[in-house]
């Protein structure tokens, strides 16, 4: 305790927590976040060596952390790794939903999107969310209370110029959440976080979009910048905060356009060139 | 990497702390090792009360702050007072706005001065506060022709609060409304325009919250049959937004409302 009582309700020591998607980026970044924060974890990823990486973070913070092989996509492994979970530790406080991203034919046109490539971009970044929720949730009600954490996207409000299987699984992702959130209101909250543009150590997407000069704010957002809303949305702080987006974009969706960040100025800054993004690109 | 949300040496102004969202905000603010002046809404004793009492509450929490009366829609109290919370807490890293003056009433009944004053108070207010906030939180613009805004400030942050009624319409509220959402988007537009001095511009949507002035008896029985959480919200609620906006950590998130409404809004 100090004399910071509310800052205590930020912590989670005690809690556990689930984070698919957990090799590298931001769900290393979440993981690191809430293990900071006190939370013993649960990492999962399909890649062996990132997940053990992670663990290894995890650990070296004091906590205690389970590396578990998972594709979210396949609901017999996702069955697996919350049967893993509560052999471990008994119980599941927390899941980030974080496993997702770009898929074979992401960019395609939709007469190139076969019905595999459909399937896969779907199952991905919508589906998985639905599997991992649908395992951890009976023992979140058996314990009356529980956290899930939703990674959507700004392409999950705004539209995509041939982006067809993110934009559609973002977006149900949404009312997904929303529709948990009527149903295990009080018990559970379920919120979702929408980044804006965060490269995740990519240098090319950091490339692609300019170093964020187009984002309101000038710069990028780093995964750093992200973990600690994670947190917050865990804490015992947020009960009667249910089916919220928070978005986390330097202004992007604050005004501007699509895809997420544009926002010219008014009067538009010589450097800032046209504020037409498909043309400066 | 350590997460902290801690606001130990940040100076706070909260304008309306006098309601029940802006006190709950003040305290919150307190509580995470901040400085914290409130005010009122209006010049009334009873928000006087509230107001003092709330400031009692900070010192006791071994911080510095102060309780004064003003009105939020006047020019002069707001500029005043926003000095005070500079030479007295020494800086204004956080601003939270607040005014909150309940009115409703059909609408070919409002005089067109209480229409005009529901509107001064709950939403031009608002924009009284951030302009006086702007000569501390940017750089002035050394040529003196207005603030540089490519200047990278102290990372002050403005959270307005507001109620779902920006969202929602409500019969017999619209001046509320109108001004409810006035603010909302009010927010987006100056998050934007000081995206690049380091200044955050974000609200904070309550749902209906126990002691809001706007809620009667009866439409509080039909509320608690209707909602998902089957209450009200109670205004320490926000507590945990306020804080998380405020602090050091919330630097790229700018221009959006965080609703805390017990998923009020989701519903159909």
């Amino acid at each position: 305790m100090t004399d910071m009582p509310i800052l205590d309700k930020f912590r989670l020591d005690g809690r556990v927590a689930i984070v698919t998607g957990a090799g590298r980026g931001l769900g290393r970044a979440i993981s690191l976040a809430l293990a900071d924060a006190g939370a013993d974890l649960v990492v999962t990823a399909r890649t062996k060596e990132q997940i053990d990486e992670t663990a290894g973070m995890v650990r070296d913070k004091g906590r205690k952390c389970l590396a578990v092989i998972c594709d979210v996509t396949d609901s017999a492994s996702v069955n697996a790794t919350v049967e893993a979970t509560i052999a471990e530790y008994d119980k599941i406080d927390i899941l980030v939903n974080n496993a997702g991203g770009a898929t074979p034919g992401f960019a395609n046109s939709l007469p190139d999107i076969t019905d595999e490539i459909w399937r896969i971009g779907i199952d991905t970044n919508l589906t998985g969310a639905v599997y991992c929720s649908r395992a951890v949730i009976p023992h979140m009600l058996e314990a009356g209370s529980g956290k899930i954490i939703n990674l959507t996207s700004g392409f999950g409000l705004r539209a995509g110029n041939n982006n067809f299987m993110y934009t559609s699984a973002k977006a149900g992702l949404i009312n997904f959440t929303r529709s948990l959130t009527m149903t295990y209101a009080p018990a559970i909250q379920a919120n979702l976080i929408a980044p804006g543009m965060f490269p995740h150590d990519n240098q090319a997407m950091a490339d692609w979009w300019k170093g964020g000069k187009f984002v309101p704010m000038g710069r990028l957002g780093t995964d750093e910048e992200l973990a600690p809303l994670a947190v917050f949305l865990a804490s015992e702080l947020t009960t009667h905060m249910n089916g919220q987006i928070m978005v986390l974009d330097g202004g992007g969706l604050a005004g501007g356009h699509a895809p997420t960040g544009l926002a010219p100025l008014v009067p538009l800054p010589a450097e800032q060139g046209t504020g037409d993004m498909e043309q400066e690109r | 990497m350590t997460v902290d949300f801690s606001l130990v040496g940040k100076s706070a102004l909260v304008i309306g702390a006098s309601g029940v969202l802006g006190r709950a905000a003040a305290v919150a603010l307190a509580e995470a090792g901040a400085n914290v002046g409130v005010t009122t809404t209006t010049r009334s004793k009873r928000e006087e009360v509230v107001a003092n009492s709330c400031a009692n509450e900070i010192w006791a929490l071994n911080r510095k702050g102060f309780a004064q009366a003003i009105d939020a829609a006047n020019e002069s109290d707001v500029k005043g007072v926003i000095q005070r919370a500079v030479s007295e807490l020494g800086s204004l890293d956080v601003l939270v706005n607040a005014p909150d003056l309940p009115f409703a009433k059909p609408l070919t009944e409002i005089t067109p001065a209480e229409w005009r004053r529901a509107i001064d108070v709950n939403l031009t207010g608002v924009y009284l506060a951030c302009r006086a906030a702007a000569e501390v939180m940017l750089h002035p613009d050394p040529v003196g022709s207005g603030f540089n805004l490519t200047a990278a400030g102290r990372g002050s942050r403005i959270i307005n609060i507001v109620s779902l009624l920006g969202q929602r319409g409500l019969a017999n509220g619209s001046a509320y409304c109108a001004a409810q959402a006035g603010v909302l988007n009010l927010t987006r537009a100056l998050a934007l325009e000081w995206a690049r001095t380091g200044v955050t511009v974000n609200a904070i949507g309550a749902g209906w919250t126990e002691g809001m002035g706007i809620i009667t008896d009866e439409a509080k029985a039909q509320l608690e049959r209707y909602l998902p959480y089957k209450r009200l919200g109670r205004p320490d609620e926000i507590a945990g937004a306020v804080v998380y906006l405020a602090s050091d950590v919330a630097a790229y998130l700018t221009g959006q409302v965080v609703w805390i409404e017990g998923g009020a809004l989701s519903h159909v």
